[in-house]
């Protein structure tokens, strides 16, 4: 396949302020491109230079295959650009400006001397603004008096008046509120689904993870690396993005931080520092840099040895799966199976001749017991593995087990499953299914609850939130996760090395009503959306 | 006094219209002039004062539009000199008269798509641009012509300028009719079209035009050459008027039309004025000139009068924005 828009060796410089070095990018029909990189990077001023708003110091664009000649009318080749901050015609109304340069009018053949049809756009931007859940009190109010998010949510509708071949996304997210970024997210997808190729930057991680096919990271105007998402790992990004090479030195602070934010933060700190620190070598004398080399070596080493245990704990979690489905294989189909054939030659025993009544009722006895043997194993191979899971997916087996489990227990359980939960890597669903079974076994055995809710929603495509909630006793005063292994207590702590392991958050608190409410949130690869569910 | 809630919103808006104010303005001189001379209220008086004030108020619609693009341009008398010029010697070299108006049209076009390619593609700024062409385009008058005026040019020719047409009691000065028909087209092309719509919004929000795809410097470069079609129209008129095509024709005319658009409430920063308004500018003005002769005025005072007149609204346009 040819790529829609080729960038090669692309450069800006302001003055002797070089704002975009050599970049070269190629993005494809119906691709979503992510660019990430710190503020100042040079994210805006490439897509300036993409946008055909900026003339290149140096390179060549080309879309389509043609080279293009800077500066060019983005619009008319079939681009649309969303900037950070809208451009609008401060004295025209709403539709004017979502209508401004596509106007709808008479006679068709002149673009200038159309005399605009004012119905039939304002019944066109009705109809986009309800795809953007948005609502004004009039079409024909002039966008000066409007808000920031109202104005950026104007200029969204203005690329999507007609079909694009490529949607340039400059990070509005800055001025929308969380669930607009969140319908973004979704438009992203519904163009990327249409054949559209959007190349979008925003700083916030989290989105990029959640709609990019590849990421390509951006330093100091410079091209640092590329993922692609499904590969890539949050801390390989960010530190790329602030420049730190050494991963090792960055995974263990990566892994403590919750949020995208955070962790720049942290590293932009963490390079201050270090760069503080170099300068104080420079004047400090031999030994004291000896130290300080050997105290770095040790942070080295430990860090490698806390990579390598991450590592295999996540090993012992596989082969513990696989040992526990194996075992299950094992006694279903032999043990249980020897159990039901000793069962069938006992009650062929039972109705021959030679049998007397007493034997008779001995026989019906040791029958009895060997069912209940065969039940019990059969439970077994169900905790050890679902019997569900690997045919029917992680919500068939949570229905299975949820109802076994209440009927067990006398606990309600009420589930409440995304409807587009789809099937998910083999792992994940399993995890998942752990994390629950840990956390209604911590309910039976601690939280003395009558009702517990299971929750398992997407909060965005490629995000999963479990929660479970008890109307229990919930957690005492002073709770420490870190106190629970010396206890003997390895529920809580299991769901949150699962949680970990898989790169998510866990939060752990007493509701307002009483009883304890567990959230985790996970990410996932993309997965095929099986229509059966 | 304190007047009904509607009939002060009613008040309002007409004082906010600035085309009553000029209007107003039109009336309040007429009934001066009326009152203080004997000849001003004649219908020949009338005639001549529109028939005089109509090529400026063409080249003037013109104009406004490139003040209202946030532009200038002060090569519209010179315009107007060498588009009479040009049509002139065509005559005298034997060309039908539809052709030598055309011609003449066809060079103010030229020159105006000079200035919009210079200010729109090479991004010079206005004055500068119009102040040079200026001086090319009288220089090329005198050039051409030795410093001569032409004369003898056809009956046929004349009668544009010349002719009344007589609808009933009343005889329209044929310009005035051009006039009139131009502020109807160019009104139209400014209230109802989409081009219209990007000349109002330009000043103000040229960046918005640009990330919407339009092409911003096609726009300047066709409206500095309306405005040069629109000006050397003007002056075909008045040379066929005036009978005679003189390089030294409508010096200083720049002040008068750049006048009639600020009177007629055209804003200097931009994005604002009205064909209407421009028309009852270029009327006022004209007004005062005739005005100042029957008062008995030097003619030397008139220059310092437009003046007055030209700071006066634009005060007026100052004190309304902050407003």
């Amino acid at each position: 396949m040819k790529p829609l828009l080729r960038a090669v060796n692309l450069s800006k410089t302001f003055g002797t302020l070089p704002a975009v070095q050599q970049v070269s990018l190629e993005v494809y029909p119906g691709e979503v491109v992510g660019l990430a990189g710190a503020s100042g990077s040079g994210k805006s001023a490439l897509f300036m230079l993409l946008a055909g708003l900026y003339v290149p110091t140096g390179g060549d664009i080309y879309f389509e295959g043609r080279r293009l000649q800077c500066p060019f009318r983005a619009r008319a080749l079939g681009i649309e650009i969303i900037h950070q901050t809208p451009d609008l015609a401060e004295r025209l109304d709403v539709t004017s400006n979502i209508f401004l340069g596509n106007e709808i009018g008479w006679p068709l053949v002149s673009k200038w001397l159309k005399v605009p049809n004012r119905r039939r756009m304002d019944k066109e931007a009705a109809r986009i603004l309800a795809q953007l859940d948005v609502h004004f009190d009039s079409l024909h109010e002039k966008v000066t008096n409007l808000s920031s998010e109202q104005r950026q949510l104007i200029a969204i509708a203005r690329a999507m008046i007609r079909p694009a071949k490529l949607i340039i996304i400059d990070d509005p997210t800055l001025l929308l509120s969380y669930s607009f970024q969140q319908k973004l997210l979704s438009l992203i997808q519904a163009w990327q689904s249409q054949g559209t190729a959007v190349i979008f930057s925003s700083n916030n991680l989290d989105h990029l993870l959640a709609v990019t096919d590849r990421i390509i990271v951006l330093r100091q105007g410079r091209q640092i690396a590329e993922y692609r998402t499904d590969e890539a790992g949050r801390e390989e990004i960010v530190a790329a993005m602030v420049g730190t090479t050494d991963r090792q030195q960055l995974t263990p602070i990566i892994w403590a931080l919750d949020s995208y934010y955070r962790a720049r933060e942290q590293a932009e700190k963490l390079r201050q520092s270090q760069l503080l620190l170099e300068r104080d070598l420079a004047s400090q004398d031999t030994l004291k840099r000896q130290l300080i080399d050997r105290l770095a070596e040790q942070i080295n080493a430990l860090d490698s040895a806390n990579a390598a245990l991450q590592d295999a704990q996540r090993r012992l979690l596989t082969e513990l799966e696989q040992e526990r489905k194996h075992l299950a294989r094992e006694i279903h189909d032999q043990v249980i199976q020897d159990l039901l054939s000793v069962n069938y030659r006992l009650e062929e025993l039972e109705t021959g001749e030679v049998v007397t009544p007493a034997l008779g009722a001995e026989l019906a006895d040791i029958r009895n017991t060997i069912r209940v043997l065969v039940d019990d194993l059969r439970h077994i191979c169900g905790n050890l593995r679902p019997p569900t899971i690997d045919s029917l997916g992680l919500g068939a087996a949570l229905q299975s087990y949820t109802h076994d489990w209440a009927n067990r227990t006398g606990i309600s359980v009420t589930l409440d499953l995304d409807a587009n939960l789809g099937r998910l890597p083999e792992a994940i669903e399993l995890s998942i299914f752990r994390i629950v079974q840990e956390g209604l076994s911590n309910v039976r055995k601690h939280a003395r609850a009558s009702t517990v809710q299971i929750g398992l929603r997407h909060t965005s495509p490629r995000t999963l939130m479990i929660s479970i909630a008890d109307d229990g006793q919930g957690l005492p005063d002073g709770f420490d996760l870190s106190t629970l292994s010396a206890k003997g207590h390895y529920g809580l702590l299991g769901i949150s090395e699962r949680v970990a392991l898989l790169g998510g958050r866990l939060k752990l608190q007493n509701q307002a009503g009483g009883g304890l409410l567990i959230q985790a949130e996970i990410q996932h690869p993309r997965v095929a959306q099986s229509g059966g569910g | 006094m304190v007047y009904p809630e509607p009939l002060q919103r009613v008040w309002r808006a007409l004082i906010g219209r600035h085309e009553v104010v000029v209007f107003t303005l039109v009336l309040v001189i007429s009934a001066f002039l009326s009152l203080r001379t004997d000849t001003f209220f004649t219908w020949s008086n009338l005639s001549n004062i529109s028939r005089a004030f109509s090529w400026i108020a063409i080249a003037a619609f013109g104009e406004s539009m490139v003040i209202i693009i946030g532009g200038i341009d002060l090569s519209v008398g010179a315009v107007m000199a060498l588009a009479g010029l040009i049509s002139a010697l065509c005559l005298q070299h034997g060309f039908p008269e539809p052709l030598a108006v055309i011609a003449g049209i066809l060079t103010g076009g030229l020159v105006g798509w000079v200035n919009g390619t210079m200010v729109g593609r090479v991004r010079l700024p206005p004055f500068i641009v119009t102040l040079g062409t200026m001086s090319i385009t009288r220089g090329i008058a005198f050039g051409l012509t030795g410093g001569w005026p032409v004369r003898n040019l056809p009956q046929g020719f004349r009668a544009l300028g010349q002719y009344d047409l007589r609808v009933g009691f009343m005889s329209l000065p044929l310009p005035v009719i051009f006039m009139l028909g131009l502020a109807f087209l160019t009104g139209l092309l400014m209230s109802k079209t989409v081009l219209g719509s990007y000349i109002y919004t330009l000043a103000s929000s040229e960046r918005a035009l640009l990330v919407s795809g339009v092409n911003v410097m096609q726009i300047k470069a066709l409206v500095y050459t309306l405005c040069g079609v629109l000006t050397a129209t003007g002056g075909v008129l008045m040379t066929a008027r005036l009978g005679v095509a003189a390089p030294t024709a409508a010096l200083g005319y720049e002040l008068d039309i750049i006048a009639a658009a600020v009177i007629g409430g055209t804003s200097l920063s931009g994005g604002e004025g009205s064909i209407l308004g421009v028309l009852l500018g270029a009327a006022v003005m004209q007004m005062l000139r005739t005005g100042l002769v029957l008062l008995g005025f030097s003619a030397y005072w008139q220059t310092a009068t437009l003046g007055t007149m030209i700071l006066a609204f634009i005060l007026l346009d100052h004190w309304r924005r902050q407003s």
